[in-house]
């Protein structure tokens, strides 16, 4: 599904060069839960922003669901970004000015899709995360769990390949975040493939499986002792 | 047109620039049409033909000082003996008046000595038999003058002449129904008949204001030659020679009688600054008009820019998010400029309401024409235009914002 090969990332000013992240690799099979971790800087968002082709990469190669992604034009990735990707973001990134059922329908517009079908598909989405009640409210009326699952519809209306979330629950509270996340392995459990970008071990640990980067790079995550133990405590039990 | 419902949705949530834009719109379109309106209004006057020759015209204003204010005529004659024996020229005239000069005399006419009311309104030009061949009015039927017809007359006391030459607009008004050449007209409260020996194309009346616009080419010319002490030389010279003439005619009138007042500044002036003094003030309005008109749709383009920008920077972070959810460049230049396309159809819609509003106060108050839909329909698409124009390198700049900005915390 996501496969990155000798992946890199340089940011270049005028006195320095910045690799963000420096010779990535990573493979992500269709129906997986993918936690990938790490500390601050470490990368992760840069690996998210590559992933949904939100940005460009330096050097390498990346296949999304079997295309490679590195030659295509802007609006090829637009099209690639609306048919294949779903976005969860920490900040929820609804659009203020739209009310709940305007804004899941944003990518479905872009996708040129009939009326009918997208008010189907926009429906069964809010049903799908328990908001089909709220269709008429703006996001300033929801609380922060209930704007992460509109985005969360959002995300799944469009039925896309691949899930990206970017620290999902990083703006929740406990309990918000808990339903988020059971949310989020429902979604999985019913096939999806999902890739979740977090520094929380807590979090980590409820994923299929952690890629732990550092330092622009892949790791073992047994490389980060503190980290590692995190996880493995959040799953209960010790590290090998 | 994909994302009007959302781009409508979203206008609700900011009324206060949306209106405020809007009514800017509105009331630009409703000024700049009655600016250009009347702008064009007197760029048509401006240019409406008097029916002379311009070119080679001259005219002179004097008056005799210790000459008893009607018995000049002899003075009037030894003058334009004078005039007309310089080698540069080649007819002159002593009129009361010319077109475009700004004062002169008008009556009304009838062609039934016992109507009650005139069937028209006209100037009257008091002149001989050089007349026509001076101003260089085509004759289209009938003749003129003959040195035998032209009388002598105090301006107090003007004989009802037995014969008229008039402009055809006078002609048609007088008698619609066929020529009126030969036939009789009566001059004011006259129950004399004047019959009409000729006809001019066109010859138009002293004034240019709006007043006169109803009856600007109705002329008559009678055969008079004025005794009064102040009366208007008209001289056509000579192909190329205005600029001599100019010096040798005051200085010739001067050398022949010098108990006389030519003033200094309308004295003596070539119809060419006859014409540029008579629509000076419509030039000046048009002007104005027009400076008005470009401010105004300054300020309404710098106000679109304005916003536009103001927005554009306050949902960088939206554009961003739309840009990740699968929008293309051109999915966010249109948006932009679709949402001012539909604040700029309602500020038009309002403003063309507007401009017919200010067209009917200003006929009611001012006598003006009314409003031509044209002038709304070009001013509508105008305006449209000009806010999709104004849109356009914000609404660019827009496109350009990368989606990774919806990953941004800020």
């Amino acid at each position: 599904m996501l496969k990155m090969t000798h992946l890199s990332k340089v940011y270049r000013t005028e006195v320095v060069e910045t690799y963000a992240l420096r010779d990535f690799n990573i493979n992500v099979n269709e129906g997986e839960f993918v936690a990938v971790t790490g500390p601050s800087g470490s990368g992760k968002t840069t690996f998210l922003t590559i992933a949904g082709l939100l940005e460009t990469f330096t050097g390498g190669q990346y296949h999304l669901d079997g295309v490679e992604v590195s030659n295509l034009n802007d609006n090829e990735r637009s099209r690639i970004r609306n048919e294949k990707i779903g976005f969860i973001f920490q900040a929820f990134n609804l659009i203020p000015d739209l009310n709940v059922f305007d804004n899941v329908e944003v990518p479905l517009r872009y996708r040129g899709m009939k009326a009918a079908e997208r008010k189907e598909r926009i429906m069964n989405a809010l049903e799908r995360v328990g908001l089909a009640s709220r269709a008429k409210h703006y996001p300033a009326e929801l609380s922060g769990g209930q704007q992460q699952r509109v985005a969360i519809a959002r995300a799944l209306a469009g039925s896309p390949r691949l899930l990206l979330a970017d620290e999902p629950t990083g703006n929740l509270d406990t309990q918000m975040a808990r339903g988020v996340m059971e949310l989020l392995e429902e979604i999985h459990r019913e096939g999806a493939t999902i890739v979740m970008v977090t520094h929380d071990p807590e979090l980590a640990a409820r994923a299929q499986r952690n890629v732990h980067i550092i330092d622009g790079q892949v790791v073992d995550l047994a490389e980060d002792p503190r980290f590692h133990h995190a996880v493995h405590a959040a799953r209960g039990n010790a590290p090998a | 047109m994909l994302q009007i419902k959302p781009i409508l949705a979203a206008l609700k949530r900011h009324k206060a620039g949306t209106i405020l834009i809007a009514m800017q719109i509105a009331l630009t379109l409703a000024i700049v049409c009655n600016a250009i309106f009347i702008i064009h209004q007197r760029l048509d006057r401006v240019q409406r033909p008097t029916g002379m020759v311009e070119s080679d015209l001259m005219t002179i204003q004097n008056r005799f000082v210790g000459t008893e204010e009607s018995k000049a005529g002899p003075l009037v004659k030894a003058d334009l003996q004078a005039l007309r024996q310089l080698p540069g020229v080649q007819d002159a005239v002593a009129l009361n008046s010319y077109p475009l000069r700004g004062g002169g005399w008008s009556t009304g006419v009838r062609t039934d000595p016992d109507a009650k009311n005139s069937k028209g309104h006209t100037t009257q030009y008091f002149g001989d038999e050089h007349t026509l061949p001076t101003l260089a009015v085509k004759l289209i039927a009938g003749r003129n003058f003959r040195a035998d017809e032209i009388v002598e007359a105090d301006p107090q006391a003007i004989p009802d002449p037995a014969v008229i030459i008039v402009s055809k607009a006078l002609a048609e008004k007088m008698y619609p129904e066929g020529s009126a050449l030969g036939k009789t007209i009566y001059i004011g409260d006259s129950k004399s008949p004047s019959t009409i020996v000729g006809i001019v194309e066109r010859l138009q009346v002293p004034w240019n204001g709006t007043w006169s616009d109803t009856f600007y080419e109705n002329s008559l010319i009678q055969p008079v030659q004025l005794t009064s002490a102040f009366t208007n030389y008209v001289i056509r010279t000579k192909p190329g020679q205005l600029a001599d003439v100019l010096k040798a005619a005051p200085a010739a009138l001067v050398k022949a009688n010098r108990m006389r007042v030519i003033p200094s500044e309308r004295g003596v002036r070539t119809f060419a600054q006859v014409r540029e003094a008579a629509y000076k003030g419509d030039r000046g309005m048009a002007i104005l008009m027009g400076v008005v008109c470009l401010v105004l749709l300054g300020i309404t383009a710098a106000g679109i820019v304005g916003l536009t920008s103001f927005w554009v920077g306050q949902r960088r972070k939206q554009i961003g998010v739309r840009r990740a959810l699968g929008a293309t460049k051109h999915d966010i230049l249109s948006y932009f400029l679709t949402e001012n396309l539909l604040i700029g159809i309602a500020g038009v819609l309002i403003g063309a309401f507007l401009a017919v509003g200010m067209n009917l106060w200003l006929v009611t108050q001012f006598e003006m024409a009314r409003l031509s839909a044209v002038y709304v329909v070009v001013g509508v698409i105008a305006l449209l235009l000009l806010g999709q124009g104004a849109t356009l390198a914000p609404a660019m700049r827009a496109s350009r914002v990368s989606p990774v900005e919806a990953t941004r915390s800020v």
